[in-house]
């Protein structure tokens, strides 16, 4: 294993960004249970198969060296399961975020949710990213 | 480190740009998905009707708007639209405000030059924050008062928001047309309003804001203007004709005022919200020193305790002027000019303390003590907290029935009446002179009336012979004369007294029956007004009557003596009817004109005791809503009060109530409905196509057995689909040619969609985009009780034909409003939206609106049936109450508007053709789920046939029990696509499920039960769409289709754009990357 150089502690930070916006998704669902996540199993292994990724988009270089094909698709991928996460996540609160926002400012059950959920969005959003401005660096440093 | 090497970029490049896609993807999902919101917002149209339109197949036939609203080329003219708006509003407000005291300062004449006091003098009072909002370009109180001519462009009404959400003008700007007017023409003191202009940074008002549980006024105190400007009182000699100060308590939706819920150091007079804070008493002082002639305009949805003032002698006016919505500060002129006389009527009774009211003892915040551990049901999608009740303790004595009928028993003598129990005015025992401000109904002229009944009514009673329903009718004329100086128009109220006997059924000693209201009279003209009464409403619901059928209660008429009156208000009318009675007038407060007043005896022979134990529709009434009652469950635990025994009923509060009933705590959780799964449903048709289209269906009367034909070419999973989606967007079924449609908003004050986003553009009326007035928002008119107080039927059913036309221009052909709630009492923060304290007033205003607005094709749906009688934990509290009340009371309002007996026909039988269910619980059965009240009581007594929906997303994992009851579907706002993007089984809505499992389109097939009242919903859902405007976009032609929009076309093209350029880099990356593999190998 090589030592790591900048883009390779991005893509780090962006696997635990990953995980940890997974999981907060995972949380959010689970916050009231009138507000589950459908799908939570598939957007689950989305998103931890996105970190998976990263851990990959990491390693990879040691062995194939910077900008390697195997890593860069594995930040790709991880870019789009990330989103896929992100996204599925977001649509199915549009309406419980528009009615906080309204008619419903007194749900603190749904309040509970957003405040994860937000959280949950942020971690993701900022993993991609880290994993962009990974694309353009170095993964290892080089002999 | 930044990559020195293409790769590098390329690779980041990549990223990037799959970055991009897969935002633009998910982005174009949530558009999609949310389709419907998003075109109202942005005022696109994503998809829709697409039609052939020639002479075999026209469409646009049905419903048009009026010749004075177009062009000559046939589209919108939307100048003429809100010039129409602006004189709608202002007449509301006109004939709305109540003039409550005037010792001869009012109207001031053209030219006077006065100062306006009070901040909200200044930043106007319009609308609510939330529900029925004041929308876009306004007139203020200064504007009207001395210009002539609107400044919507830099007079935009902005709303408060809700939690989280910031403070924000309710249209982005103006650019279009400015209307002139004929003002006030007074000339106002520029210093105050240089003063409050810069006092408003600091306390920060606008024109549509909330109620609050902690409530401040946020009235500067005159240090605070001093500090302003120290010498502002120099201002005043030039500007002394007159001081008008402004008083404001607002109200909306989801928020009450809680008792004893004021800021600290606020000093209100009473303790209370409603009462006036030292700042305000200041101010009036204030106004005092600047003029010998003060006026208090009064800016409310809800009585305010303005007692002192009333007493106050150097207080020489007082203008009740509501919520007026965008143009009403110009009726509001118009009285303060002279140039209309005010002829309003409160809308509820203004008590010296609303505490006073016996309600006031039971609302708020309740929860059964042993909520955990005994409710299992949860909060539902919309996180509502479990497990909150009120009780209604104070039995039919709601607003002025209690304030009254307790005066009436004082003077009479009985049920301990002048006890000190629910004295808050007065010193020691109880006073109506001390307790009440101004009666309900009441309402001062610039010149007098003189009412007196011309001989007796006109009786007309009848039975059907084939099915027993009644009709009973007696018609009051009344010879109104203009005794005073100046012209004017005035109400004419007829009231009743139904008697009494003690500790027999409750009655109230006066209630309202109904109105009219005269032509403008001039000075000593007279008009003979014929007011015609349903005499149901005075008789009285028994529950403990027996059917001699193994039911109990029903409406009866007790024989004895009927007393109508009619008065300014209801106090004056009961004194009318006791001066009749030859009661002790040195014990009355007021007089009493005996000659308003009549009287007739009932007996057997002239209408039988049981004559409305059947209702119109031949149904015979019994009691519905035993689980109304708390005592019902848990005997003996609820007092309600009686007039028998005042001082010994009166209500106590019942907080920290225990559930120990296993049926109740079954019915709090929803155990309502058991699904059944193994019926022979051979015999129910689904599927059975007879080639009959929905656009057939358009003047298809109800019973015709076409309907069936129609029905019955549905497949089951359709029909799921249209019960389970009640709008705003609604599936389409293409058995029947019916199209997926957005098809329903809000409010009571217009139509919630702005006039260049309508819904149906292809209209030939439609007002396109390039429109200079196309961002004008159709929601301006004033709160709910401004039109109530104007007990103007006529003027009622003109709003409601100009909200249809609206809807013609904005295509929205179901309208979810108007409010049709009781005003419990004064606290409910969303008493704007609802007429008033009394059934008659809401139901005859409701009614007359809907009517109206069904001229153009509009069905008005009025919420939220029944019993919103609070907004805290409005969703699912649970109000307990007797039958008696929930039927005189709270439903009567809706039974009139339902039955809509005014306008039916030999050949057609009128009504409203929609509603809206309540958050709330009847007692322990959630609205949506009472069989009792939406089959039994709404369709089955009042013949209600039309959509029925819940609530937004209410009681969505109570599926079944909901359809079992009656209700026609569900407001599932935000839900689209339907069938690919929403489906039964997905929508994340319908996802937890009570007592069955979760949606699917097999989740009736062994319930037979439910397939027929799945029928019977879908068939009043698409009969209320045929009856309404829908209609103008059928043909045989008519079918789906998608349109582009600017957001599709732009997240469809970064889609593109980002997926061929990051293909680009890709290719681009493998190709530098196998060029450094040869370079390294060489």
């Amino acid at each position: 294993m090589k030592k790591l150089s900048i883009g390779g502690y991005l893509t780090a930070l962006a696997a635990l960004l990953g995980l940890a916006g997974t999981i907060l998704t995972i949380v959010s669902g689970m916050v009231s249970v009138d507000n589950p996540l459908a799908n939570t199993g598939m957007i689950a292994a989305a998103g931890f198969v996105g970190a998976a990724l990263c851990v990959l988009a990491i390693f990879a270089p040691s062995r194939w060296g910077n900008f390697d094909l195997l890593g860069s698709a594995s930040i790709l991928g991880a870019i789009a399961l990330y989103c896929y996460t992100f996204g599925a996540a977001v649509g199915q609160r549009v309406m419980l975020v528009a009615g906080l926002f309204s008619f419903n400012a007194g749900n603190e059950a749904g309040w509970s949710v957003f405040y994860v959920s937000v959280a949950a969005w942020a971690c993701l959003l900022v993993g991609c990213v880290l994993l962009v401005a990974s694309g353009f660096m170095k993964s290892v440093k080089e002999a | 480190m930044l990559a020195r090497t293409k790769r590098g970029l390329w690779r980041g490049l990549t990223a990037l740009l799959v970055l991009v896609l897969c935002v633009s993807m998910l982005l174009g999902n949530i558009l999609e998905a949310n389709a419907g919101t998003i075109d109202t917002a942005l005022g696109t149209i994503s998809s829709g009707f697409i039609s052939e339109h020639d002479a075999n197949n026209p469409l646009y036939d049905k419903y048009t708007p009026p010749e004075e609203f177009l062009n000559a080329d046939g589209t919108g003219n939307s100048h003429a639209l809100i010039e129409a708006a602006i004189d709608l509003g202002r007449r509301e407000a006109a004939e709305g405000s109540v003039l409550l005291k005037n010792n001869g300062a009012l109207p001031l004449g053209s030219g006077s030059n006065v100062t306006l006091f009070g901040i909200r003098s200044h930043s106007n009072l319009l609308g609510s924050s939330f529900g029925v909002k004041a929308f876009g370009g306004y007139i203020s109180l200064e504007q009207a008062l001395s210009k002539s001519r609107t400044d919507f462009a830099n007079t935009i009404a902005w709303t408060v928001g809700s939690r989280g959400a910031a403070n924000s003008p309710t249209v982005d700007g103006w650019s279009g047309d400015e209307f002139d007017f004929d003002g006030a023409g007074f000339n106002l003191n520029q210093t105050m309003i240089d003063i409050y202009d810069k006092l408003g940074e600091t306390y920060v008002h606008y024109e549509n804001e909330p109620a609050a549980e902690v409530y401040d006024p946020g009235e500067p105190s005159i240090s605070e203007i001093e500090g302003v400007n120290s010498g502002f009182k120099s201002s005043f000699a030039q500007y002394g004709d007159a001081a008008i100060v402004v008083i404001a308590r607002p109200s909306c939706e989801q928020l009450d005022y809680l008792p004893g819920g004021v800021a600290d150091g606020l000093d209100f007079e009473s303790g209370e919200p409603f009462s006036l804070t030292k700042n305000e008493r200041d101010m009036i002082a204030l106004a005092k020193e600047c003029s010998d002639k003060v006026i208090v305009l009064v800016s409310s949805s809800a009585s305010v305790e303005i007692g002192s003032l009333k007493d106050d002698p150097d207080v020489d006016a007082i203008l009740w002027i509501g919520a007026p919505g965008c143009y009403g500060m110009l009726g509001v002129a118009d009285i303060l000019s002279g140039k209309v006389s005010p002829s309003g009527g409160l809308f509820d009774i203004f008590t010296a303390r609303n505490m006073s009211a016996p309600a006031m003892q039971n609302m708020g915040k309740m929860y059964y003590s042993n909520t955990e551990g005994t409710i299992t049901r949860t909060g539902g999608v919309l996180g509502f907290k479990p497990g909150a009740y009120a009780i209604e303790a104070e039995g039919i004595y709601v607003g002025y029935r209690y304030y009254e009928t307790r005066y009436y028993d004082c003077v009479a003598g009985t049920g301990g009446a002048d006890s000190s129990a629910g004295a808050y005015a007065s010193s020691g025992n109880w006073n109506y002179g001390d307790e009440v401000t101004y009666g309900f109904g009441y309402g001062l002229s610039y010149t007098t009336f003189d009412y007196a009944m011309e001989g007796a009514p006109k009786f007309e009673i009848s039975t059907d012979p084939e099915t027993g329903a009644p009709s009973a009718f007696a018609t009051f004329s009344v010879k109104v004369t203009n005794t005073g100086s100046a012209a004017g128009k005035t109400p004419v109220q007829i009231y009743g007294q139904a008697p009494y006997t003690q500790g027999g059924v409750e009655k109230s000693a006066i209630q309202l029956l109904n109105f009219e209201k005269t032509d403008v009279l001039a000075p000593g003209q007279s008009q003979t007004v014929e007011v015609k009464v349903d005499l149901q409403y005075i008789a009285s619901y028994d529950e403990s009557f027996d059917n001699g059928d193994g039911t109990k209660g029903t409406y009866i008429m007790d024989p004895g003596d009927y007393w109508f009156a009619v008065g300014n208000g209801a106090h004056d009318a009961l004194n009318a009817i006791m001066a009749a009675q030859g009661m002790d007038a040195s014990k009355m407060v007021g007089q009493g004109n005996k000659a308003q007043a009549c009287v007739r005896a009932v007996n057997e022979g002239f209408i039988s005791k049981t004559a409305f134990s059947v209702s119109k529709t031949g149904y015979k009434i019994s009691n519905q809503l035993p689980y109304s009652d708390w005592n019902y469950y848990q005997p003996g635990e609820v007092t309600y009060l009686t007039r028998s025994d005042w001082a010994g009923t009166f209500p106590k509060t019942y907080d920290n109530m225990t559930l120990t009933n296993p049926e109740l705590i079954d019915a709090l959780n929803g155990k309502i409905y058991e699904l059944k799964t193994n019926d022979d449903t051979s015999a129910i048709k689904w599927g059975v196509d007879s080639g009959i289209k929905l656009h057939e269906m358009y003047g298809v009367p109800y019973d015709d057995p076409k309907w069936d034909q129609l029905l019955d070419q549905l497949t089951l999973e359709e029909a799921m689909y249209i019960f389970s989606f009640g709008g705003p967007s609604i599936p389409g079924a293409d058995s029947i040619g019916a199209i997926e449609t957005y098809m329903t908003e809000n409010a009571g004050n217009g139509i919630a969609v702005n006039l260049n986003a309508s819904k149906d553009p292809d209209a030939p009326w439609a007002i396109p985009r390039s429109d200079p007035n196309g961002n004008w928002h159709p929601e301006v008119f004033a709160n709910a009780p401004m039109g109530a107080s104007t007990f103007n039927p006529e003027l009622m059913y003109e709003l409601g034909q100009f909200e249809g036309i609206e809807s013609l221009f904005t295509g929205i052909n179901i309208l979810w409003g108007p409010g049709l709630n009781t005003h419990r009492h004064a606290y409910n923060g969303r008493n704007g939206e609802y007429y008033s304290e009394d059934p008659v007033l809401s139901g005859v205003a409701a009614m007359e609106f809907a009517i109206g607005a069904l001229e153009y094709g509009l069905v008005a749906a009025p919420k939220h049936f029944a019993f919103n009688d609070q907004e805290s934990e409005r969703g699912g509290v649970s109000p307990w109450m007797t039958e008696q009340r929930a039927r005189e009371v709270e439903l009567r309002a809706y039974q009139i508007a339902f039955e809509a007996t005014k306008y039916d026909t030999a050949d057609y039988d009128a009504g409203m053709r929609g509603l809206m269910t309540s958050f709330s619980k009847i007692g322990a059965i959630e609205c949506t789920s009472s069989y009792g009240l939406m089959t039994e009581i709404l369709a089955n007594e009042w013949g209600f046939i039309g959509y029925a929906v819940t609530d937004i997303y209410d009681d969505v994992d109570l599926w079944t029990a909901v359809l079992n009851s009656g209700t026609t579907c569900f407001d599932t706002r935000g839900q689209g696509n339907f069938y690919t993007s929403t489906t039964l089984e997905n929508c994340f809505l319908f996802a937890n499920q009570m007592y069955s499992d979760p949606l699917n389109a097999h989740l009736i097939d062994g319930d037979a039960n439910l397939q027929l009242k799945l029928k019977d919903a879908v068939h009043k859902n698409i009969f209320a769409w045929s009856e309404s405007h829908l209609m103008n976009r059928y043909n045989a032609t008519t079918h789906f289709g998608s349109r582009m929009t600017w957001w599709r076309a732009t997240y469809l093209g970064l889609e593109i754009g980002s997926g061929v350029l990051a293909a680009a880099c890709a290719v681009m990356y493998v190709l530098s990357s196998v060029k450094k593999k040869e370079e390294e190998r060489i």
